[in-house]
C-alpha cells in the first residue's frame, strides 16, 4: 500500500517536460502500430482507382463496401473461414491440453528419466518446422491424408513451446502450497485442477493466446497439405485474391485481411480481461 | 475423486512427450510406387491460376470433361506464385501423391527436367497426334533440353513498353516508343520536365521483382548478354556498357526502382515503365489517362517469360497419356484465346490469331495487339538467368548494387565467377 502511495506522489511531482516526453513517446508508439492497421481498414473501403493516388487519401472518398462483397463472391470466403476455425480450434485445444499435462508431469511429478524427457522436448523446440516439412509431407501423403483436416492438424499438434513455458511457470509456484494440498489428500489430477492451474491462469491465458494467433496465421504446412477450399484455411485462401502475375486489386485483399483479423481481435479482447483478472488474483494472494 | 496411479501418470507423461515430438517425424520411404498411385481416370492439375484465372481454368476443364466423359480433372490451388507451385511439387516428389499436370515457370522447369522429374513430351505428343508446329516457335522451344521438350507453353508473357500518352504529348514527343535506349536517353530530359518534380520519367521493377528479366533487353541492346550457352558473359563489354547505362539513368534521376512500378504508372507518377503483358488488363483499368504500348527499345531483343504446363516423370504411362491430352487441350487454339483474353497473356498457338473472336478482339484492343506483334521479335532468355539455379535472384541482387552506384565492372565480374561456380557445382556433371 505504502509503495503505491509513494508512486502516486512521484507522478504528481514529475516535471512537465518529462510528462510531455512520455506522452510523445506513447503517441509515437501508438502511431507506429495504428497507422498500418488504419491504412488496411481505409483501403478496404476505397474504390479501385483511389488506392494508388498522390497525395494519399486518408479518408475513402467515396467510401464503398463493394470490396467486402467482392471477397465473399470471388472466393469461397466462408469455407475458408470455417476451415480456419476448425483447424485453429482443434489445434489450440490439443496444444493447450498436451502442453499443460506434459508440463505438469515434467515439473511436479517425480519419475525416472524426467530430465531426459524434458531435454528431448526442448530439443524438439530447436528444430524449425520448415526443416521437417518435406519428411512430414512424405509421411502424411503415404497415409493418404493429403487435403484432410487430420493431415493438417496432427503433424502440427506438437507442443514443445507450451511444455517449456508451462513447466517453468509450475516450477515457480510456491512449494508450500503444493505440499499443503498433497497433505490434505489431493490426488495428482485434483492438485492440477484445483491448485496449480488457478495459480497459473495468466501464463495459461498468454500461452493460449499465442497458440491461437499462431495457428490462425499458420501458412506453410496448410498450404502444402490442402488442395482446395475443402480444407484450406484463410491465409491460404486469401492469396487467391492477389494477382500473381500482373496488377493486384488491393481493395478486396485488404477487406479479406480485415475480416480474417476480426475473430482473433475479439478473442484477444475477451481474453485480455481474463489475463488482468488473473494478474490481480495473484497479487492479493502473495 | 478418481485417484490416478503413478504408473498411469508415467504413461500420460510419455504420451505428452511423444506428442511433442510429432513435430519432427521421420521421413516415410519414398519411391515405392508413391508416384504410381492415384486413379488413372482423374487428372490432377496443379496451378497457381496465373493472372487470377481460376474461373477460366475451371471453364476450360468443364469443356474438356464434356469432350472426354470418362476423365475427370481436379483443379488444385497449388500456390500463390510459380515458386510456391514448385515448392509444393518438390514436397510431393519426396514421396507423396503426384499431380498429373503442373504449372512450371521459365525459371522453375529446368531444375526439375535436369533431375529427371519431368517427362519429355515429344513422344507422348507424337502418339497423341498433336501438331507441335502450331505452337509459337520461340515459346515452345524455351522448354528444350537434351533434345526433348519438357513443357507446353501456357501462360506466356513478354515485357512491354507502357507509356503515358498525355505526358508524351506534353513533352512534345511522337506517339511511339523509343527506337532504342539511346533515343530514350535523348527523350529523358523532355520527359522529366513533363512529368514534374518528385516523379520519374521511367520506373523499373527492383532486383527482387524481376529487374533481371527486363534488363536482359538492355544488355542485348548494347550487344551483351548474360551468357552464351553455359558460359557467363557478364563481363562482356556490351553487358558492362548496359550496366553503366542503367547506372547513369539512376544517377541522373531519370529512373526509379520500385517493387510495383505498374501502380505508380497507373497513378501518373511515372511517364513510362517496362512491365509484363500480363499487367495490361490491370493497368488499363486503373489508369485515368490514355495508355500507350510499344515494343521494347531495340530490335529483336525482347525476352520471353511466363509459364508452361509439364507432366511429372514418375507417374504411370496411362496417366501420362491422359495428362498430355489435357495439357494439349488447355493450350489448343480455342482455349489459348479464351485464356489469354481473360488474363492478358499471349496466345501460344500460331493459328489462334486467325480465329474470328481473336481478330475482332485485337481490333478493339490495339494495346493487346502490340504484344502479339512483338512476339516474332522475341528472343529466348539466357541460360545464366533461367536455367542456373537461383539465377534470377542472383542477377537481380547484382543489378540492385549497380543501381546503388557500385562499380559495374567489379559487380559483373563477381557475378561471372559466381555463376560459373554454380554451373560447375550443380549442372555440369548432370549434362
Amino acid at each position: 500500500m505504502s509503495a503505491r502511495a509513494h508512486g502516486a506522489e512521484a507522478i504528481s511531482h514529475r516535471s512537465p517536460l518529462k510528462t510531455v516526453a512520455g506522452y510523445t513517446g506513447m503517441v509515437l508508439v501508438l502511431l507506429v502500430i495504428a497507422v498500418p492497421l488504419f491504412w488496411i481498414v481505409i483501403t478496404s473501403l476505397k474504390e479501385r482507382q483511389d488506392i494508388y493516388v498522390r497525395p494519399a487519401q486518408w479518408f475513402p472518398q467515396p467510401a464503398t463496401t463493394a470490396n467486402y462483397s467482392d471477397v465473399t463472391t470471388r472466393i469461397p470466403f466462408l469455407d475458408y473461414m470455417r476451415n480456419s476455425i476448425v483447424i485453429t480450434g482443434v489445434l489450440s485445444m490439443s496444444k493447450i491440453v498436451l502442453g499443460v499435462l506434459s508440463a505438469y508431469a515434467l515439473s511436479l511429478l517425480r519419475f525416472p528419466g524426467r530430465g531426459i524427457v524434458f531435454l528431448v522436448v526442448i530439443a524438439a523446440l530447436m528444430v524449425p518446422n520448415q526443416i521437417t516439412v518435406i519428411s512430414n509431407y512424405a509421411l502424411v501423403a503415404q497415409l493418404g491424408w493429403r487435403n484432410t483436416f487430420q493431415g493438417i492438424i496432427i503433424p502440427l499438434a506438437g507442443v514443445a513451446f507450451g511444455t517449456f513455458l508451462m513447466r517453468n511457470q509450475f516450477l515457480n509456484l510456491p512449494t508450500e502450497i503444493i505440499e499443503a494440498a498433497r497433505l490434505d489428500g489431493a490426488g495428482p489430477l485434483k492438485l492440477l485442477w484445483r491448485v496449480v492451474l488457478p495459480m497459473s491462469w495468466p501464463t495459461l491465458v498468454a500461452f493460449s493466446l499465442i497458440t491461437v494467433v499462431n495457428e490462425w496465421n499458420e501458412y506453410l504446412w496448410p498450404f502444402l497439405m490442402s488442395d482446395d477450399e475443402r480444407t484450406a484455411p484463410l491465409p491460404v485462401g486469401l492469396t487467391l485474391l492477389q494477382n500473381n502475375d500482373g496488377v493486384t486489386n488491393w481493395g478486396p485483399v485488404m477487406a479479406g485481411t480485415v475480416l480474417a483479423m476480426l475473430p482473433v481481435l475479439v478473442l484477444f479482447l475477451v481474453l485480455q480481461r481474463q489475463m488482468i483478472k488473473g494478474l490481480t488474483a495473484g497479487a492479493v494472494k502473495s | 475423486m478418481n485417484q490416478l496411479t503413478r504408473r498411469g501418470f508415467l504413461g500420460l507423461a510419455g504420451t505428452a512427450g511423444a506428442a511433442g515430438l510429432t513435430a519432427c517425424a521421420g521421413t516415410g520411404s519414398p519411391g515405392t510406387g508413391g508416384g504410381g498411385s492415384g486413379s488413372s481416370n482423374t487428372i490432377e492439375f496443379w496451378s497457381n491460376h496465373p493472372g487470377n484465372s481460376k474461373t477460366v481454368e475451371q471453364q476450360i476443364i468443364t469443356a474438356f470433361q464434356k469432350e472426354n466423359p470418362d476423365l475427370t480433372v481436379k483443379l488444385v490451388d497449388a500456390g500463390k506464385n510459380y515458386e510456391e507451385v514448385a515448392q509444393k511439387f518438390n514436397a510431393a516428389l519426396a514421396g507423396g501423391q503426384q499431380p498429373d499436370v503442373i504449372v512450371v515457370s521459365d525459371v522453375t522447369w529446368f531444375n526439375f527436367a535436369l533431375n529427371k522429374q519431368l517427362t519429355p513430351l515429344d513422344e507422348l505428343l507424337a502418339s497423341a497426334g498433336v501438331d507441335t508446329g502450331d505452337y509459337v516457335d520461340a515459346l515452345y522451344n524455351d522448354y528444350t533440353f537434351d533434345d526433348g521438350h519438357f513443357a507446353l507453353p501456357y501462360s506466356r508473357s513478354t515485357p512491354l513498353f507502357y507509356y503515358n500518352k498525355d505526358l508524351w504529348q506534353k513533352a512534345g514527343l511522337e506517339d511511339r516508343g523509343p527506337k532504342d535506349w539511346d533515343e530514350f536517353k535523348e527523350w529523358s530530359e523532355a520527359l522529366k520536365g513533363a512529368v514534374g518534380s518528385d516523379r520519374f520519367a521511367l520506373e523499373l521493377a527492383d532486383g527482387s521483382n524481376y529487374l533481371d528479366w527486363y534488363f536482359q533487353n538492355m544488355a542485348w541492346g548494347y550487344g551483351g548478354a548474360y551468357s552464351q550457352e553455359w558460359t557467363p558473359t557478364f563481363s562482356d563489354p556490351g553487358t558492362v556498357k548496359a550496366g553503366r547505362f542503367l547506372q547513369d539513368l539512376a544517377k541522373s534521376g531519370v529512373v526509379k526502382f520500385n517493387a510495383t512500378p505498374e501502380a505508380d504508372f497507373s497513378a501518373g507518377l511515372a511517364a513510362c515503365i517496362l512491365q509484363s503483358t500480363g499487367s495490361l488488363g490491370g493497368i488499363s483499368k486503373d489508369a485515368t489517362f490514355e495508355v500507350g504500348t510499344a515494343f521494347l527499345p531495340g530490335t529483336d531483343n525482347c525476352p520471353t517469360g511466363g509459364a508452361g504446363v509439364a507432366v511429372p516423370a514418375s507417374i504411370s504411362d496411362e496417366r501420362k497419356a491422359n495428362a498430355v491430352k489435357f495439357a494439349e487441350f488447355l493450350t489448343n487454339a480455342q482455349n489459348t484465346v479464351t485464356f489469354t483474353q481473360a488474363t492478358g497473356y499471349m496466345p501460344v498457338r500460331k493459328s489462334a490469331v486467325e480465329l474470328p473472336e481473336e481478330v475482332s478482339y485485337l481490333e478493339e484492343n490495339p494495346n493487346a495487339k502490340t504484344a502479339i506483334d512483338q512476339l516474332p521479335h522475341t528472343r529466348s532468355q539466357d541460360n545464366a538467368r533461367v536455367l542456373l539455379p537461383g539465377g534470377g535472384a542472383r542477377i537481380g541482387k547484382a543489378l540492385d548494387q549497380v543501381a546503388q552506384g557500385q562499380d559495374v565492372a567489379a559487380v559483373f565480374a563477381a557475378l561471372d565467377a559466381e555463376s560459373q561456380q554454380v554451373f560447375d557445382n550443380q549442372i555440369k556433371s548432370k549434362l
